[in-house]
């Protein structure tokens, strides 16, 4: 339990120094920026209680808009992502249901699942993240092509990482 | 009573879910431009050291580029040297002598942090009130304006870059002095919109547009950019859109300049309003 613990407060670091160091700096022409910290969310195990997903949630947003100088967008992107996830879970849940002792990872639910996973709650967050940071409707279409197409690269991202980093 | 901390228990993660999402949206409707500053410089106390030390390592990689930029530079201000000059007529009175008083200072200042994906974008400066900037100071690169600083800590600055929606200054078309509000559309980093410009003025894509001067904060006559396209608005106004001469992209090392004049300007505007 206490290494458990360990183990995702370290990743919960490690994806905001990345986030910060590494992927903000990643744009192709002002559209597309990946934001990848929200991985934590997703890899949180099954058995997290709700309200831990949600604080922890606020937390990393929080951690993130204050070293982005953005009050506000990125945690209430991030604690919406947070409240749909047991929606979206429930959604894609398996025939059996979800097995005691799995997690919510590449390895143990394979590819299909893992896509449509992180997809749907990565094109959640970033649609209200984008349309939080603009706030307006003014210009629609180009902040939606944004929205879209920084899901798609945050969500390459995040699923080729699965290959990489949590092989074990 | 009973009933009620039931219906909590029972919906506890949708009532925690509304708690929490209302106080960041109470963050972000709260944030107006001084707030959001506010919140940038604070932040900065944090992570100013780390983005410090990363764009030490980050200076290596444009060392080549900024060499040529100061080398142009370097060139540039030797032809406006006195040695620069032969004289003409024993009687020529050249600048910088006791006959005219200094009006602009300019500071250096490398940028240490700064943002071209956000609707609201600053830029922190590696120099602070220790290095005499002052918030209202203006900041230009080589190529042209940049922002304007709005905070600052004894050793870093927050400047309101071009690139923010809150950003707003007065700027003309260099060959006729027609002027107007220029702003950023929160688009592309590589255009802003210069509006109010009458339909009679002749107008044509390539003209330079500079600042105005107005407002005390930019010196007269300082490149913003070039014309890219224009219409009519309304059928009375021009509505322009202005290629950016500088590549918010790259900067590197900036100017800061104070203007000796900004209170008495500023004093006297205030006189005027009341």
């Amino acid at each position: 339990m206490i290494r458990e613990l360990g183990k995702y407060l370290f990743l919960f670091i490690v994806l905001i120094a990345a986030q910060l160091l590494v992927f903000n700096n990643i744009d192709f022409s002002g559209y597309i920026n990946p934001y990848v910290y929200v991985l934590f969310v997703l890899l949180l195990p099954f058995k997290t209680p709700k309200l831990v997903i949600l604080v922890s949630s606020f937390m990393l947003g929080l951690s993130i808009d204050l070293f982005m100088g953005t009050p506000g967008v990125h945690s209430s992107a991030t604690v919406l992502m947070a409240f749909s996830r047991p929606g979206i879970m429930a959604m894609y849940s398996p025939r059996e249901g979800y097995q005691t002792g799995t997690y919510p990872r590449l390895e143990q639910f394979g590819i299909e699942w893992f896509i449509k996973y992180t997809v749907t709650l990565v094109l959640l967050h970033h649609f209200a993240l984008f349309y939080l940071e603009v706030f307006t409707f003014h210009h629609f279409f180009s902040t939606f092509l944004r929205a879209l197409l920084s899901t798609i690269l945050s969500s390459l991202l995040i699923i080729f990482s699965q290959f990489f980093i949590f092989r074990r | 009573m009973r009933n009620l901390l039931r219906f909590i228990i029972q919906h506890h993660f949708l009532i925690l879910f509304l708690i929490i999402e209302s106080f960041s949206l109470f963050l972000l409707f709260n944030a107006n431009p001084y707030h959001r500053v506010r919140f940038y410089s604070s932040s900065h106390k944090v992570s100013g050291r780390i983005s410090n030390k990363m764009e030490n390592i980050k200076d290596y990689f444009s060392l080549y580029n900024e060499n040529q930029k100061l080398s142009e530079e370097n060139a540039r201000l030797y032809n406006r040297l006195k040695s620069s000059y032969r004289l003409v007529a024993a009687d020529t009175i050249f600048e910088g002598d006791s006959l005219s008083q200094r009006k602009f200072m300019y500071l250096t200042a490398r940028v240490i942090n700064n943002t071209v994906n956000k609707q609201y974008n600053y830029i922190t400066l590696d120099r602070g009130s220790a290095g005499g900037i002052e918030p209202e100071m203006a900041v230009i690169s080589s190529d042209g304006i940049v922002g304007i600083v709005k905070t600052v800590t004894p050793n870093y600055a927050a400047v309101l870059s071009l690139l923010n929606r809150d950003f707003i200054i007065s700027a003309k078309i260099k060959k006729n002095g027609y002027f107007g509000p220029l702003s950023w559309n929160g688009n592309s980093t590589e255009y802003a919109t210069l509006v109010d410009i009458p339909h009679h003025v002749q107008v044509n894509e390539g003209d330079t547009i500079v600042t105005s001067g107005f407002g005390g904060v930019f010196p007269e006559g300082f490149m913003i950019g070039t014309i890219d396209h224009f219409r009519l608005k309304g059928g009375n106004y021009y509505e322009i859109t202005v290629n950016l001469s500088s590549d918010f992209r790259k900067l590197s090392y900036v100017q800061v300049i104070r203007n000796y004049a900004r209170q008495e300007i500023d004093s006297i505007e205030y006189s005027v309003n009341q």
